[in-house]
């Protein structure tokens, strides 16, 4: 019975600190990232990783020079200002082992952020404590994890990110899972000031030019600060079954609840090892997940701050196989409550700020007014990726499909003139990428992402397709070294 | 006739005995092993205890199974090597079952340690534990052994 329960592999089972391993492994992150090696672990093992980019966006605002014509999706992130730069989108240094190593039941884990990303913009630029737990791993079977630390999930969010192996997350986790939280007060989505407006003029100078940028609270980031129950289990001898469960305040990266309310996360993943060991370990691993929490949400336009509570849900399960030079995975997500559909400020309801949506249905909650509410609707998305580690040479190739489907079966407005024509939009990304890896630490990204992005109810250029037909094409280089 | 025989059967048994005894003490020895070689492991640096694996197993390759004995010496901070559990206990139990790769566990840094948490830590149990580490290393060096620390 004691060989069932999983030992933490001794080579490189850090998630963050990936020595060996550069590019993203059938692993099982809930161990690599919540255990140290039993009895084989340092008391402060420091790490850390850089990543640096040029991103450019080739997307064409309206040529008339209208104004609301370049929308974030267009420019680059987090602030928005951009359709092109160098930046240094992370820099984090992290700290890990136990500190008693002769008691190998307790380990930590530490990590901060320096970089400029959404996780620093909204505190302009300051340093981001992204990780602080403890584990103690004193009852076989169930580990416990608590402190500020990735919640299990999807696959995309929950791997180390200097591991994955392309440069922008796919639409449906950026959007969906990615969570931007509502402000504090209620978020005006109305404002066509061209001087504060939250889309920007092209032919305006820079200082003429608004915030995009509103967020007052950094995104998510995968994370919560809660506390989980977690192992893994040897079965019939090449298998590994590994479960979570976690509860936690729901409010990403910032250490206090903020609604009396605790999120809840569950997890479970089966893995049929081929060989290896750590995050070189070869595997076809399939996982399934479910996220359910309340938000707290001031939607209505009035003098009144009248926050409510609405539901937020996500679910998924996908699978990962890794065998020799060939890496593929899929994952299908769903999604309902607190859909965001702004991502230039927390916003979760479009009307009033896409054409063809009465701006009077605006947080009204009236019977008559309907769809392009996103704090009740829904959204879904799947995404397969592969990769292929060209033999004897330091170069791999990769290709990624994913398509979000956001604000999914929404009904439409009820009023106005474009009743009963529904919100929903779709966006398609294919993603095609080639590393070069100079050595197990280092690499060097490119890649290219062809964008389809349009509301199937609108007509070519009209309503929210106006904007939305403008979305084109990206490209971006990324070079990332772990230490 | 009688006092001759019981005289041999004393005489005997105490042969027996020795030899059982020099058998447990040496019970991994090979007898046609033309190099004895004790690894050191007493610091905590958790990188050290994959080396003395990889020198253990270097050893073996190099030599031959029945042409190299190893015995594995732990104390101080390097203890941790012989604890139960440990994430390289895997390849330990296969240089001990395939390779005859003997282990040897301080007593006197079990004693600290136990004093430190509060209990005993759990030991590999392939691993004897009579006697300080030290002191092992200075009788296996008196029998011919090599001291290696990597």
């Amino acid at each position: 019975m004691k060989q069932a329960f999983k030992k933490t592999a001794l080579a490189v089972a850090c998630a963050g600190g990936m020595a060996a391993a550069m590019q993203a492994e059938a692993a099982n992150w809930l161990m690599l990232q919540g255990t140290e090696p039993e009895a084989a672990a340092g008391r402060a093992y420091v790490w850390g990783f850089i990543q640096a980019q040029y991103q450019k966006d080739n997307s064409k605002g309206d040529d008339s020079g209208a104004e609301n014509t370049y929308v974030p999706p267009m420019m680059m992130g987090p602030n928005l200002t951009s359709q092109q730069g160098f930046t240094v989108n992370r820099a984090r240094i992290g700290v890990r082992g136990t500190g008693m190593p002769i008691d190998p039941k307790v380990n930590y884990f530490l990590l901060a952020e320096f970089a400029n990303n959404a996780t620093t913009s909204a505190n302009e630029g300051s340093t981001m404590i992204s990780d602080a737990s403890i584990t103690f791993n004193h009852i076989k079977g169930a580990r416990v994890r608590t402190g500020l630390f990735k919640y299990p999930g999807a696959e995309e969010g929950y791997q180390a990110v200097q591991v994955m192996d392309y440069i922008n997350f796919t639409e449906v986790s950026n959007q969906m899972l990615l969570e931007r939280f509502p402000n504090a007060e209620f978020t005006d989505n109305n404002d066509s000031d061209p001087a504060t407006a939250g889309y920007q003029n092209p032919t305006l100078d820079q200082a003429r030019r608004g915030d995009l940028n509103q967020f007052d609270k950094p995104v998510g980031a995968f994370r919560d600060v809660g506390i989980q129950v977690f192992d893994a289990f040897n079965i019939g001898g090449n298998g590994e079954l590994s479960y979570a469960v976690m509860v936690g305040n729901g409010n990403g990266l910032n250490f206090a609840d903020n609604d009396d309310n605790l999120d809840k996360y569950a997890y479970l993943s089966y893995e049929m090892i081929y060989g290896g060991e750590g995050p070189k370990r070869e595997g076809l691993k399939v996982f399934a997940w479910k996220q359910t929490g309340t938000r707290l949400l001031d939607n209505t336009d009035d003098s009144t701050h009248n926050p409510e509570e609405y539901d937020r849900r996500r679910s998924g399960f996908g699978a990962k196989y890794l065998k020799g030079n060939w890496r593929a995975t899929a994952e299908v997500m769903k999604g309902e409550g607190m859909i965001g559909v702004g991502p230039d400020k927390p916003l979760f309801d479009q009307n009033g700020v896409v054409s063809g949506s009465p701006a009077t249905c605006h947080g009204s909650g009236a019977a008559a007014c309907s769809g392009a509410d996103g704090s009740e609707g829904k959204a879904k998305g799947w995404y397969v990726e592969g990769g292929w580690y060209i033999p004897n040479s330091n170069w791999e190739l990769d290709l990624r499909y994913d398509i979000f489907y956001r604000l999914a079966d929404d009904p439409g407005p009820s009023i106005g003139p474009n009743v009963g024509k529904s919100f929903e939009s779709v966006w398609k990304t294919k993603t095609f990428g080639v590393q070069y890896h100079f050595n197990k630490k280092t690499r060097y990204t490119f890649n290219y992402q062809a964008r389809d992005v349009e509301t199937p109810d609108y007509a070519a250029d009209t309503g929210p397709n106006a904007v939305m037909d403008n979305i084109g094409n990206r490209w971006a280089m990324q070079v990332t070294h772990v230490f | 006739m009688l006092k001759t025989a019981a005289k041999w059967s004393v005489l005997l048994a105490a042969l027996m005995l020795t030899l059982g005894g020099l058998q447990s003490a040496f019970a991994a020895d090979k007898p046609f092993a033309e190099n004895k070689i004790v690894l050191q492991i007493s610091d905590g640096d958790p990188d050290k205890q994959e080396l003395v694996l990889n020198v253990a197993n270097n050893l073996v390759k190099e030599y031959g199974t029945d042409k190299v004995q190893i015995e594995i010496v732990a104390f101080g901070p390097g203890l941790r090597f012989m604890f139960a559990g440990n994430a390289n206990e895997g390849r330990i139990k296969n240089l001990v079952e395939s390779s005859g790769v003997t282990l040897h566990a301080c007593s006197n840094t079990i004693a600290n340690m136990t004093k430190q948490l509060g209990y005993k830590p759990e030991i590999n149990p392939l691993a004897g534990q009579a006697g300080p580490g030290i002191v092992r290393i200075v009788d296996l060096v008196k029998q011919g052994y090599i001291l290696v620390k990597p």
